[in-house]
């Protein structure tokens, strides 16, 4: 009985000294960071980026969800999205002519997330049921229309929050899930690969509730999680997280990969994005919305996408904003919710197509909308 | 000056006085009213009386929206030659599509406008042809016997003569559309499907009788090729323009729902088409409108459109207009023909039949309808006695007798030439599910039901807390009869069951081990003191032997077992090797130190209180060829094959079969389906993001074990926490959830029977949120007996608990949401009490529904006098 207060002790001494190198981290780096992005950009003479608010407009608007749209993702070849909604219902449109090409019903109606393969060939859906559904494309419907399921992925004890598939690796697909971990699988086999935190300590220690990989070495990818923080991880290396990132003071809703892939931002429930650099660790801007005079709650950010060159970050907000934001200046440049056709409800998911043409939204008013570029475009 | 001021202030412009823009600026050109071309003024008199026939005057080109948005607004009351102003001023183009077509369009119009009358003349039929024709169909509402071909041409070479069909009916049609001209709802009012050749949208004319057009089912618009995908946009309800979204469909084109056009194969993938058919035929904005359709003469509303359209045996082809229901014997027919066919009887539909409702002049009465008289023939053919124009009850099954008499005269079915005669005479003969009504409910609930309708009466009831698995479970074995669980959830359970049994054993193991090493530490104490010890070594011996200590050969399993599981690999032997140790386990179970270490398992927190009734049976269990019962299923609590979410479906005639009899509403009710979903309360904690998916839910019902109260868990952090108070705890978080800021709850209070056996052992108060618990329980009572205490109030001292904890909880959802809980009491092993739980929470769900009729509420639990002080 004695060894196990011993050993209380000793854990509480531990946790504490814990706590005090990283405060000693945190306040080294606050004397390095001299400088963020927006203060050397505007040091360098960067012109912000301007849009009129006709420059950005929604072309098409996809309807036929009868429940709020939870994700949305976009095919790397075709112009093909699939989105879940709560209706319980996965929908595979054509952006260019904004129908439907399939309507998947699925088994479990309490969708949170779904994304296409590399190949387009299949998509991939998880939500409270705690597992990750594959389904199959080309396979032939059954008599009542329901798609059969070409796999199920199961051993998550959580809800599966958010699945994305490796790049250019149709059999690999990663998931995070609320059970604190990540899980690469092996779509062929239903297989787990390896398990990303859980009895690991250097883990998240809440859901974890998004994952980027990384596009240019896709061995990397982060995720972000309710205890605040994002973690990279190394695929090869399940046992622990390469790297933890601090500085969020709410749930990390979101987190996405810079296109150059050596830098990644992030979306939270405290009303910021932040943009830290993944090989050394530093927060490198934050975009803070002004409050609102009336209003003391901020709305929280739900998901965010870059532009195909970074310079432009878009943010949705729980209150039905979806903030264009300069990346450089950490100005905004347009609200798409003040636009006209912009969504009724909370923006709940964005994608940016992979040739960055179109942007998607999703959002809680059963609708998707497609936005374009249509202003001229000056070549700064 | 003043002026001046006055001026800038009413500008909301600043004049742009910056460098030369690159690009050319879209214009507005002033408007000029007298410019606009209004059209001229219908010939008939705009005073006529027949508000549907008097044209109504319309201009075109003009952008469909302004165009349809303006007979909108002028709906056939209105047929003075208004329509032109507002669609003036629709020159404001708010299209959806884009807003870079939007430029264009108004680009285009602004220009347009002042030079329209010329345009017009290259794309409509010149100024003669502009006064349009309004399309007030009545279609629907005509009985004639030919109604039906005209529906089923929809190809676009008939579309034009069919219209000039449709024309000629309307006149006949006439009287009948004034009736329901009356409710305001058989005339499609947005109707625009004109005679022009020309794209809506566009405004070119093109195609050979409006070929290579698609038209909007709902107001006719038509739109050409290039048009069409940006008029219809994604079409969640098939082909309508994007501004009819939500409308009903033209009765006119209800035949062409579903039916590919060509102009959308041409556009669209295959795959694309199929699914836009399917989203057409099966959305429920182009079902068939409730308020259409008349039967006995009296309109429906959409609960009984549900029940008549998911009957067992509905009518076929239903579609707006009057018609008798028989409800006695299933009849079914147009308002003033014989019979159509024979449906589902007993639904409650429609108001009382008539007695002319067929139109017969034969005298003879069939449940107080006058029969017509290809109906008496076929009576006469099945050699029933019509001498002296009798009246005649028939029921469902064909039997009738005769009014007010008792005896069952026959079958007017059995006789098989009647069977034979009927397609002859034209007369409907039973369908074979007809008169399976009511028996055969669970078909009902296993039947594919269309999207639209499980959506309208599907009825969310979300369960969380304690026992609710168990309350899953036994709803899955009240409401699916036949296989509640498949064979391989059964054989999930089965392997989580048997290696379940290791688990158990294994605490008890080491339970038994610190039972042991305590009670010989205890006894070396005394030992020192003890005199005698000194000279006796062989005592010694004896001394180690407690009752906690096993025999050698069951030792040595248990160290293996333990030492099994401390590696890690206890997974591996044991659901492979479970039988062949059965025997032993069962031996160690049963051995008294094991025992011994049951009976002191309060001390064991993580022993369930179901590992008795499996390891009672622990070689049977760990028999390959073991079945499970529906009682292990039930016991199996904590263990269910999806741990994250369960859901079973029901509806609620099984129901009402329960203790408290069928009441008349129920027959209404038999299409509702009611859906339990069971979440696991583990994963909630405040800020819980995925509660967002159930704001859909009608009830929230919580579930808290009353026999928690002594018992406590350790956390993560160590903290040693009470089970009530931590169910407390996560009651708050889901009733402040803001998800759940106006749902209903319903507490149940489990597992009473576990409270019953522990109350007297181990006081309320032991839980500090029960501290002030101090029933009255009279002396003479006290002493006569503990098991059956009773107070002055008659309640037992469990009754007094449970009542004192369901109060605890009220009162603080009354503090957290000024609101009433409803509270009830199950024990989710007895089947027939967690069937009154559900039903009580169903009647929570329906009397919710009807509070705003009946006004102010007040919980069934009303809070009697209580047995207890405060």
């Amino acid at each position: 009985m004695a060894s196990v207060a011993e050993l209380k002790e000793k854990h509480a001494a531990a946790t504490a000294s814990v706590n005090s190198l990283r405060e000693r981290l945190r306040q080294r780096r606050e004397t390095l960071l001299d400088t963020d992005v927006a203060r050397y950009s505007k040091s360098q003479g960067r012109a912000p980026v301007s849009f009129n608010p006709t420059d950005l407009v929604c072309c098409r608007t996809l309807q036929g969800h009868s429940g709020k749209v939870y994700s949305l993702d976009w095919t790397p070849e075709k112009n093909w999205i699939v989105s879940a909604s709560q209706d319980g219902r996965l929908i595979v449109w054509n952006a260019l002519t904004s129908q439907k090409t399939h309507a998947i019903k699925l088994h479990c109606p309490w969708v949170m997330t779904c994304a296409f393969a590399p190949n387009g060939q299949s998509v991939a859906c998880g939500g409270l049921d705690s597992a990750c559904s594959i389904f199959n494309l080309n396979s032939q419907a059954d008599r009542d229309g329901n798609m059969p399921v070409s796999r199920i992925l199961t051993g998550h004890k959580g809800y599966v929050s958010s699945c994305q598939y490796v790049p250019d690796q149709e059999t690999r697909l990663i998931t995070s899930s609320g059970d604190q971990t990540c899980v690469l699988w092996d779509v062929t086999t239903g297989q787990r690969i390896s398990i990303f935190g859980g009895e690991f300590p250097s883990g998240h220690t809440a859901d974890v509730q998004s994952v980027s990989i990384n596009s240019s070495n896709t061995n990397m990818f982060v995720s972000g999680s309710c205890d605040t923080t994002v973690r990279l991880w190394d695929i090869r290396i399940a046992s622990r997280a390469v790297r933890t990132y601090h500085g969020h003071e709410g749930d990390v809703n979101s987190v996405k990969f810079f296109p150059d892939g050596h830098r990644f931002g992030t979306g939270s429930d405290d009303g910021t994005c932040r943009l830290f650099d993944m090989r050394t660790g530093h927060q490198l801007q934050v975009y803070s919305r002004e409050p609102d005079r009336n209003d003391n709650e901020l709305p929280t950010v739900t998901s965010i996408a870059f532009s195909i060159s970074g310079r432009l970050l878009f943010a949705g907000y729980s209150n039905g904003d979806c903030y264009v934001w300069d990346t450089l200046l950490a100005e905004v440049v347009l609200n798409l919710g003040n636009l006209q056709n912009s969504h009724d409800g909370r923006i709940s998911c964005l994608g940016m197509s992979s040739d960055g043409s179109a942007l998607c939204t999703g959002s809680w008013d059963k609708n998707l909308k497609i936005w374009a570029f249509s202003g001229q475009r000056k070549i700064v | 000056m003043a002026a001046g001021a006055s001026a800038r202030d009413y500008s909301f412009a600043a004049e742009y006085d910056g460098p030369p823009l690159p690009y050319s600026l879209p214009r507005a050109i002033p408007l000029d009213l007298s410019r606009i071309p209004l059209a001229a003024l219908s010939s008939s008199p705009p005073a006529s009386p027949s508000a549907s026939s008097s044209p109504l005057p319309v201009v075109r080109p003009l952008t469909p929206s302004s165009l349809c948005s303006a007979i909108h607004a002028h709906a056939h009351p209105a047929p003075r030659s208004a329509a032109p102003a507002p669609a003036a001023g629709g020159a404001v183009v708010d299209s959806p599509t884009s807003v870079i077509e939007n430029h264009h369009a108004a680009a285009h119009h602004s220009a347009e406008l002042p030079s329209s009358p010329s345009d017009d003349e290259g794309a409509g039929g010149g100024p003669e042809a502009l006064p349009l024709k309004p399309r007030h169909h009545q279609p629907a509402v005509t009985f004639a016997e030919t109604s039906g071909s005209l529906l089923q041409s929809s190809d676009d070479e008939d579309e034009y003569e069919e219209e000039e069909d449709e024309d000629a009916d309307a006149g006949e049609a006439r009287p009948r559309a004034a009736a329901g001209q009356s409710s305001g709802s058989l005339s499609p009012a947005h109707w625009r499907g004109g005679r022009t050749r020309g794209c809506y949208r566009c405004g070119k004319g093109g195609g050979f009788w409006g070929r290579d057009k698609e038209s909007c089912l709902a107001c006719g618009a038509r739109y050409c090729v290039g048009c069409v995908l940006r008029a219809m946009g994604s079409m969640p309800e098939g082909r309508k323009c994007l501004e009819c979204i939500g409308r009903p469909v033209a009765e006119s084109r209800r035949g062409a729902l579903g039916r590919g056009s060509r102009v959308l194969r041409r556009l669209l993938s295959a795959a694309e088409v199929e699914l836009v058919m399917r989203s057409e035929r099966e959305c429920a904005a182009n079902q068939l409108r409730a308020e259409d359709v008349y039967v006995n003469g009296t309109k429906l509303s959409p609960e009984e459109l549900v029940v008549l359209q998911g009957c067992p045996c509905p009518p076929s082809r239903l579609r707006p207009g009057f018609y008798w229901y028989d409800k006695v014997s299933g009849f079914w027919g147009k308002e003033g023909h014989k019979p159509h066919c024979i449906i589902t009887a007993n639904l409650n539909v429609g108001g009382s039949l008539d007695q002319k409702a067929s139109n017969g002049n034969t005298g003879i009465l069939i449940n107080g309808r006058e029969i017509t008289k290809s109906e008496l023939q076929m009576l006469k053919l099945a050699g029933v006695q019509c001498a002296g124009k009798p009246h005649f009850w028939v029921n469902a099954d064909g039997t009738y007798q005769e009014e007010g008499q008792k005896t069952v005269k026959g079958k007017i079915w059995d006789k098989p030439i009647v069977k034979l005669l009927s397609p002859v005479l034209s007369l409907p003969t039973p369908n074979k599910a007809a008169n399976q009504s009511g028996e055969d409910a669970v078909n009902i609930v296993n039947r594919v039901i269309p999207d639209y309708l499980e959506q309208r009466t599907t009825q969310k009831l979300l369960l969380v807390g304690s026992g609710a698995s168990t309350i899953i479970k036994q709803a899955k074995f009240l409401y699916k009869s036949g296989k509640p669980f498949s064979v391989d959830e059964r054989e999930d359970l089965k392997l989580i069951i048997q290696s379940n049994i290791y688990n158990y054993l294994i605490i008890l193991l080491e339970g038994r081990e610190r039972f042991e090493e305590e009670s010989l530490a205890d006894r070396r104490k005394i030992s020192p003191s003890d005199p005698s010890s000194s000279g006796c070594c062989e005592s010694g011996v004896c001394d180690e032997v407690t009752e906690y200590s096993l025999i050698p050969r069951l030792k040595a399993f248990s160290d293996w077992i333990l030492k099994a599981m401390a590696l890690g690999n206890l997974e591996d032997i044991f659901p492979a090797a479970s039988r062949e140790y059965a025997p032993l386990v069962e031996e160690l179970w049963k051995d008294p130190a094991i025992q011994a270490t049951y009976r002191r398992r309060s001390e064991l927190p993580f022993l369930p209180p179901t590992a008795n009734y499996f390891l009672d049976k622990a070689v049977d269990i760990s028999r390959t060829e073991y079945e499970l019962s529906d009682m292990d299923i039930l016991y199996a609590d904590g263990i269910t094959s999806s741990d994250g979410l369960a859901s079973t479906e029901f509806s609620s005639p099984q129901l009402s079969l329960g203790g408290l009899g069928v009441d008349e509403s129920d027959a209404q009710d038999t299409l509702l389906r009611y859906q339990l979903i069971r979440i696991n309360s583990r994963g909630l904690h405040e800020n819980c993001k995925w509660l967002q998916m159930f704001d859909d839910v009608r009830l929230v019902i919580f579930c808290v074990a009353a026999s928690d109260y002594d018992e406590y868990y350790e956390d993560a952090n160590g903290t040693i926490v009470n089970k009530m108070v931590e169910s407390r705890q996560l009651f708050e978080s889901i009733v402040l959830h803001p998800t759940f800021e106006q749902m209903d709850f319903l507490l149940l209070l489990t597992k009473s029977d576990l409270l019953e056996q522990k109350i007297n052992d181990s006081p309320l108060t032991s839980c500090d949120w029960f501290d002030d618990f101090t029933p009255l329980i009279s002396r003479n009572l006290l002493s006569s007996s503990s098991k059956s205490t009773r107070s002055s109030t008659g309640a037992t001292l469990p009754q007094m608990a449970a009542h004192y904890m369901a109060t605890k909880f009220k009162r603080l959802f009354q503090l957290l949401t000024d609101r009433k809980l409803y509270v009830s009491y199950v024990n989710t092993l007895d089947q027939e009490s967690v069937r009154l739980a559900i039903h009580y929470g169903r009647e929570i769900v329906k009397w919710e529904e009807e509070k705003p009729v009946f006004g102010a509420s007040e919980t069934v639990y009303s809070e009697e006098p209580s047995s207890f002080t405060h």
